[in-house]
């Protein structure tokens, strides 16, 4: 996923803005970094989306309860 | 650039027919500048030849199908139609799932997504126009395929009740099947509120 893509992304459920963390990430030829893994936050849900193989992951997911 | 050959799995569908008459619709629409959205991009050929052209992102909810349109180097985002996407796109692509397909036929595999429209074919088009007005730019324009088999006067009143207006840009007839190729925009004339 291109750094960039952020700015269109959204949470599929409340449509608020995502957070993104990188975990692994790459500079490509043209100079844009891309993200390999990561995570995309939605705060308002509470609720983690991951990026995996450079594909972000934006269908509903469980709600993860910290214990 | 780090396109390749791609690989076809068997989970995705091929490029036929109706893919090649959306791409040859794409390339007379898209222009340069444009915010391109394909939902459900499948292979991704019609994604990939939009990136060579404008900014594309292609949607999937087939992983298979989204790692397939990654490795042709076309920026996939997985998720259910365009839940997971802001906009607004100036030109947004589908081959949506068209095929009537009753509850006893259904199969449930990653392939049957891209082929059941549901009981009338239009189930799925259905909740692509009604979420349409959320991403689509005031000018901006919809490419959509659809089958004789799908019902093509009733798609066009589908996206009337919903405030859009649709002509038909390209057709081809395959083995008894009429194709065609919804050109759909706002209809900003409408008194609709």
């Amino acid at each position: 996923m291109k750094m960039e893509t952020i700015e269109i992304l959204c949470c599929p459920v409340c449509r608020g803005d995502l957070v993104l963390t990188s975990f692994k990430a790459v500079e490509t030829e043209e100079g844009t970094t891309d993200i390999i893994t990561g995570v995309l936050r939605c705060d308002a849900c509470g609720i983690n989306y991951p990026i995996a193989e450079g594909i972000p992951n934006l269908l509903p997911q469980e709600k993860k309860t910290d214990q | 650039m780090n396109q390749k050959a791609p690989e076809y799995h068997e989970q995705v569908y091929q490029p036929e027919a109706d893919t090649y008459l959306l791409l040859s619709s794409v390339k007379n629409e898209i222009r340069n500048g444009d915010m391109v959205l394909e939902v459900g991009t499948g292979s991704g050929i019609i994604a990939q030849a939009c990136s060579e052209r404008a900014r594309c992102v292609a949607t999937d909810v087939n992983p298979h199908a989204c790692r397939m349109a990654h490795g042709m180097g076309v920026e996939v985002v997985r998720t259910d139609l365009y839940a997971g996407l802001k906009g607004p796109f100036d030109l947004i692509i589908f081959n949506p799932p068209y095929l009537p397909t009753a509850e006893n036929e259904r199969i449930d595999d990653w392939l049957e997504y891209a082929l059941d429209g549901g009981m009338d074919g239009r189930a799925v088009i259905h909740q692509f126009a009604s979420g349409l007005h959320r991403i689509l730019h005031p000018y901006g324009r919809v490419l959509l395929l659809v089958s004789s088999l799908t019902g093509i006067q009733e798609t066009r009143e589908l996206f009337a009740e919903e405030g859009f207006l649709s002509f038909i840009v390209s057709e081809k007839t395959t083995e008894g099947e009429r194709l065609v190729v919804f050109r759909i925009t706002h209809d900003l004339c409408s008194l609709r509120g």
